[in-house]
């Protein structure tokens, strides 16, 4: 599959940060949806073909880590990246493909994501560019 | 037995009309008068009572006077009972009793003379009270000497005793004089001090232990002469010139001439609970350090992303692209150091593949202004990246500590030497990641070497808690590896060397482990209580 094929749903409470996100991972070549919380983002999946969930892990009512619970008991083929600020790992986040750190820098971020693809067959070798 | 009691006078003679003359003769002597018919009745009665006086007859049938006396004699109870024999002039019957040498034995002539007999009966009867009297004082001096003796045996006991338990007793105890010369020193204090009894009696106690007192010498003894006793903590000094504090109770001797003293070492849990309060801080430091994390984290996180889209933005001019990438650089820099000193993924509960020669790095870059200022240069050779598996949080504590006592005994310049290698010892089992850090620094006094890896050991005297290496160790230990320490000294330049040994992957042995610090936390914490 093209990277531009491929969508990407980019879950965050806060706004900026959601954006930004969201324009990087537009400027690399692929297609972007957003949600605010782990609730919206859950009916989001059910309505749009999504490919892989970037979800961020500190969030009032639902965390990334119980988003991402539900969406590998729904829809158990579907990549979860957790992106968080905090210092520690929470103990339940290994249900997540990866868990990484927001201060990585955006490569790291591509990285990431272009891996957990390939690994899901999702993102052919050929497709991926790191920039 | 009292002056006034009668003494029994045994009277022995075959004819009844002798005896009842001899008992009217003798009646008012007020004595207890016995009779016998016979030299066996005589015995008889002789064993059945303490007889003083027997007043018998030479001539009897069957047994005669001299074969009773012969009898008496050789029972060791009669040897001394006086005898009067009554015999008619014989001159035979006289030598025969002048052949008793020994005892009192006397005769009378027949015909009798009453105030004769009266005479000698009264003698030898008030002998025998005399002598049962010394008898009794005798045994009861004896009784009183007995008792003595055992109450003095009792005090010696116990005074034994309460030497046995002040030598048993882990406190240093002292008694000094007025003047502070040593009177006694138990071996609590030989082995707080390391001076034997015999080095310091006689000596003045505080030349010897260097005392500093907390308000000076002068209201210690103020206190001491007014309440009679003081307490406090001291510092002294034990032989081989070991700081120790000691919380001391003074107490003046009931004569007022002597001062007792009990010095506990209270060294070690000063220097626990000072660990303890710092280990606290670091944990706080430690929650801190997340919280404010995550607070900068998360704006760092959105304006790096804004310089990435800013970077090539096409609506930029060349100079504004060019201001757009300092920014992004800058940014990389925030973001390495919040990295570096809020760590991310700190406390992981999982080990995680850690490079050593990448920890190594880190720690140079934060130690890198203090080198430069103390001139110090770097020679780095990693023969890999040395990846083990661990937690990366202890590790830099490991070679944190190690770094930093390397650049510490370098004040004056030096070289740091830093190696890593892999290494797969045909004799081991596993694959081996070995560093080395090396100084040539001031060195590691051959005194101090055996005690490096103990707690709270420090040559930093303030500055150092002497937990580093200990704990430095522990961490080592627990995964499996070992730390190795060499010192040496030529042509003026002494080299300091330690070596770890870390197995290069073994994930087994962390299954139920816990992170070193919290381990650590809870040594302090255990050994506080115990205190």
């Amino acid at each position: 599959m093209p990277i531009s094929d491929i969508t990407i749903l980019c879950v965050d409470d806060e706004e900026t940060p959601r954006t930004l996100r969201k324009l990087i991972l537009q400027k690399q070549g692929y297609q972007v949806v957003t949600a605010s919380s782990g609730m919206e983002a859950l009916e989001v999946l059910k309505q749009t073909n999504v490919n892989l969930v970037l979800s961020d892990q500190m969030m009032p009512g639902m965390t990334g880590s119980q988003l991402t619970q539900s969406v590998k008991t729904m829809w158990p083929a579907m990549p979860v990246v957790l992106i968080s600020g905090v210092n520690e790992i929470p103990k339940d986040a290994s249900c997540a493909d990866k868990f990484i750190s927001k201060i990585g820098g955006p490569e790291l971020l591509f990285d990431i994501v272009a891996q957990v693809l390939k690994d899901y067959g999702i993102l052919a070798e050929l497709d991926h560019k790191t920039r | 037995m009292n002056d006034r009691d009668q003494a029994n006078i045994l009277m022995v003679d075959d004819q009844p009309g002798k005896l009842m003359s001899y008992e009217v003769i003798l009646r008012e002597l007020g004595e207890n008068l016995i009779q016998a018919r016979s030299a066996r009745e005589a015995l008889d009665q002789l064993l059945r009572q303490d007889v003083a006086v027997v007043l018998m007859d030479v001539s009897m049938p069957e047994i005669d006077g001299f074969e009773l006396a012969d009898m008496m004699r050789q029972h060791p109870r009669f040897q001394k009972t006086a005898i009067i024999f009554i015999s008619a002039v014989h001159l035979t019957d006289v030598d025969r009793i002048k052949g008793y040498r020994s005892g009192a034995v006397d005769y009378i002539s027949v015909p009798v003379i009453p105030e004769l007999l009266r005479a000698k009966v009264s003698v030898f009867a008030e002998l025998h009270r005399k002598n049962r009297q010394l008898e009794r004082l005798n045994r009861e001096l004896e009784q009183r000497v007995e008792e003595r003796t055992k109450r003095l045996q009792e005090n010696e006991d116990l005074l034994r005793e309460r030497a046995d338990l002040l030598e048993l007793a882990t406190e240093a105890i002292i008694v000094r004089d007025l003047d502070g010369m040593v009177l006694f020193w138990n071996s609590g204090a030989e082995a707080l001090y390391g001076w034997r009894r015999e080095e310091v009696l006689g000596k003045s106690v505080h030349q010897i232990l260097k005392t500093r007192f907390p308000n000076g010498f002068s209201d210690v003894e103020r206190t001491l002469a007014q309440a009679g006793k003081w307490n406090g903590n001291l510092t002294q000094f034990t032989r081989d010139g070991q700081e120790v504090t000691v919380a001391c109770r003074k107490a003046m001797k009931a004569d007022g001439n002597a001062v007792l003293e009990i010095n506990r070492d209270i060294t070690t849990q000063l220097k626990t609970e000072d660990a303890l309060r710092k280990t606290e801080r670091l944990a706080a430091m430690g929650r801190m350090a997340g919280i404010i994390a995550h607070e900068i984290n998360n704006p760092l996180e959105a304006i790096t992303n804004t310089f990435y889209l800013l970077r090539d933005h096409p609506s930029l001019d060349e100079e504004a692209r060019y201001f757009a990438k300092l920014g992004d650089e800058e940014l990389v820099r925030v973001a390495h150091i919040t990295r570096q000193t809020l760590g991310f993924y700190r406390e992981s509960e999982q080990p995680v593949e850690v490079s050593i020669s990448e920890i190594l790095d880190e720690i140079l870059e934060l130690q890198a202004r203090r080198m430069e200022f103390h001139n110090i240069t770097v020679d780095k050779q990693y023969g890999s990246k040395g990846t083990i598996w661990g937690f990366p949080v202890e590790l830099r504590q490991v070679f944190l500590n190690l770094i930093g006592n390397a650049v510490q005994a370098m004040p004056n310049g030096g070289t740091l030497r830093l190696h890593v290698f892999n290494s797969s010892w045909r004799y081991r089992q596993h694959p081996e990641v070995c560093v080395s850090i090396c100084d040539t620094g001031t060195g590691v006094d051959p005194k101090h070497a055996k005690h490096l890896f103990e707690p709270f050991f420090t040559t930093k005297s303030v500055k150092g808690t002497g937990l580093g290496l200990w704990i430095s160790k522990g961490i080592i230990q627990k995964y499996g590896g070992t730390i190795r320490f060499r010192s040496a000294s030529f042509t003026g330049r002494n080299i300091t060397c330690f070596k770890v040994r870390l197995p290069d992957a073994n994930i087994q042995s962390f299954a139920n482990s816990k992170p070193a610090a919290r381990e650590v936390a809870e040594i302090l914490g255990a050994s506080n209580a115990h205190q």
